[in-house]
């Protein structure tokens, strides 16, 4: 059956906000998406029914409050198909994630060694990686990526006996593109690089399988896929994760501990030091349930449908250049070189329209474009193609007010 | 010199505006009033810091009197760049250094447009005009 918006905008109150007598049209999704009711619910039912502390204590509430949890663990594993519940490991986020793989691995890093990311990076998935090469004297390397995000043959010589980790993002936060994770992973591959993929931008609208995509590690974060903010995920092959070194030390991540040494507990709860974010956990699982429960295919291409409806609708307008690819995007990245970003945004929020102004924690890669920043729409499946052609036909608006 | 509105006109002007677009098309309208700034006086030493958009501002002083020159990359930023100034052109250090200037921008009625993270980058340049 095909995916409509209008059969799921009621499960997302707040898009019935209004502002200046217009309604919200809420197109910074690529930034945070809204919550769905029964992911509200789950955190509310945690906080009414099960608040306790995990994992320790020997009572009804502490029970019931763990199997929310470990069940919530369950749903991520089923959710990217990751096997055993062990491989996921709960995070504040992307950023946290990716910055726990860093300081982990940090002790097989030598000098000269090389970390390979892509020209694509959001800051999140750059600066750990540059840090850790300033830390071990390695070196970091970058993928030259187009806009267009296709695979070249010359990309191979990217990838050497030296490189020793490799980091790209499934999807571009700030253009939209896909990397050609298949080649790249193959690549990394062959030379036994570790390898992680930044899916921050992926998980809400493509179903991610990490045992096809057969990478070390995957990270995103809950907020983006219709979670909770503050809970983020690290996936990993049990061999990566275990070759890993604790970033976090104290409570919840130990099994026996003395004033000379400290035996850490197994896997999963190695890498989770102190009280977890319990209701995040829950939250995020049922954002999973949610989007389970939609045809995700038919979803996507609803996304992808509303994205092309403002591509098609402003290509051909000379006073605008989009970044994006034409198709098979769920958020358009645009910029009128006569105007600045910063008052199309002002524009559009006054009439409710709420999209994004700015480099998009990108600056290397607005470096690569020419730009100083873009005017990001991105889309989420309760947005609507009326939303979209009013995103547009606003923007020509300030565009005919603005230009000097 | 730049020949700007008197600060109560621009006020009145602005507290007229019942709506965000209101206040936006109002902006715009007062951001032609700023005479622009050539090239060489967008310099880095000129730049406020802390600005979302770019924003550049010169002081020079004439008998004694502070005499601003102001721009920005952000249109709307101008708008607000001639507000500001009207507040403290020609006035000496001393009476705008006694000024309460967040205090006076309020009343310009700049609603979300200084409640946003564009505010830092105004109280960049209201530090910069009494310092």
């Amino acid at each position: 059956m095909a995916f409509s918006s209008n059969n799921i905008r009621s499960d997302f109150p707040i898009l019935k906000v209004t502002t200046d007598d217009h309604p919200i049209v809420y197109l910074d999704n690529a930034a945070t998406t809204q919550k769905p009711l029964a992911v509200l619910q789950s955190i509310q039912d945690y906080y009414l029914y099960s608040n306790a502390n995990v994992h320790r204590g020997a009572h009804f509430l502490s029970d019931r409050a763990t199997s929310a949890f470990e069940n919530a663990r369950d749903t991520v594993a089923n959710f990217l198909n990751a096997g055993q519940n062990s491989h996921v490991i709960w995070t504040k986020g992307t950023t946290e994630s990716i910055n726990l793989v860093a300081y982990g691995l940090e002790h097989l890093i030598e000098t000269d060694d090389e970390i390979l990311i892509t020209s694509l990076e959001h800051h999140a998935n750059l600066v750990p990686w540059q840090q850790l090469a300033f830390r071990t004297g390695a070196r970091l390397r970058v993928l030259p990526l187009t806009s267009t995000g296709e695979w070249e043959p010359e990309y191979a010589s990217y990838f050497t006996d030296k490189t020793k980790i490799f980091a790209s993002t499934h999807i571009s936060n700030a253009i939209g593109v896909a990397t050609p994770l298949a080649d790249m992973l193959n690549e990394a591959k062959k030379v036994g690089a570790y390898t992680l993929i930044d899916g921050a931008q992926a998980v809400a609208h493509y179903e991610v399988d990490v045992e096809t995509l057969d990478c070390d590690f995957y990270v995103f974060s809950g907020h983006k896929m219709y979670g909770p903010t503050g809970i983020g995920v690290l996936y990993g092959k049990s061999a990566a994760l275990e070759i890993l070194l604790p970033y976090q030390t104290g409570g919840e991540m130990v099994r026996h501990v003395a004033y000379q040494a400290t035996e850490f507990n197994v896997l999963p709860y190695r890498l989770e030091a102190g009280t977890p974010h319990i209701e995040g956990a829950i939250g995020l699982a049922a954002a999973c349930d949610y989007l389970t429960k939609q045809d995700r295919p038919e979803l996507l291409k609803w996304e992808q449908n509303l994205a092309k409806t403002v591509y098609d609708e402003l290509y051909l307008d000379p006073r605008i250049e989009i970044y994006s690819p034409s198709s098979n995007t769920t958020l358009v990245s645009l910029s009128v070189p006569d105007v600045h970003t910063l008052d199309l945004n002002s524009y559009l929020d006054s009439k409710g329209i709420g999209v994004r102004a700015g480099s998009h924690c990108a600056h290397p890669l607005m470096e690569q474009l020419g730009v100083g920043s873009t005017l990001r729409a991105s889309f989420a499946c309760y947005n609507t193609k009326e939303e979209a052609e009013r995103f547009c036909e606003v923007l020509l608006e300030a565009i005919d007010l603005l230009a000097d | 010199m730049t020949h700007l509105l008197d600060s109560q006109t621009i006020q009145s002007r602005l507290q007229a505006c019942t709506s965000k677009e209101a206040t936006f098309k109002e902006l715009v309208a007062l951001s032609n009033q700023l005479e622009r700034l050539t090239d060489e006086d967008k310099s880095e030493e000129h730049k406020v810091k802390g600005c979302e958009s770019a924003v550049w501002l010169i002081e020079e002083h004439i008998d004694g009197m502070c005499h601003f020159k102001a721009d920005s990359d952000a249109k709307l930023m101008r708008g607000v760049l001639v507000a500001v100034l009207s507040l403290v052109q020609g006035k000496s250090k001393a009476d705008i250094q006694a000024m309460d200037l967040v205090q006076e921008l309020t009343q310009f009625n700049l609603g979300s447009y200084l409640t946003s993270s564009r505010t830092n980058g105004v109280l960049g340049i209201l530090k910069k005009l009494s310092s």
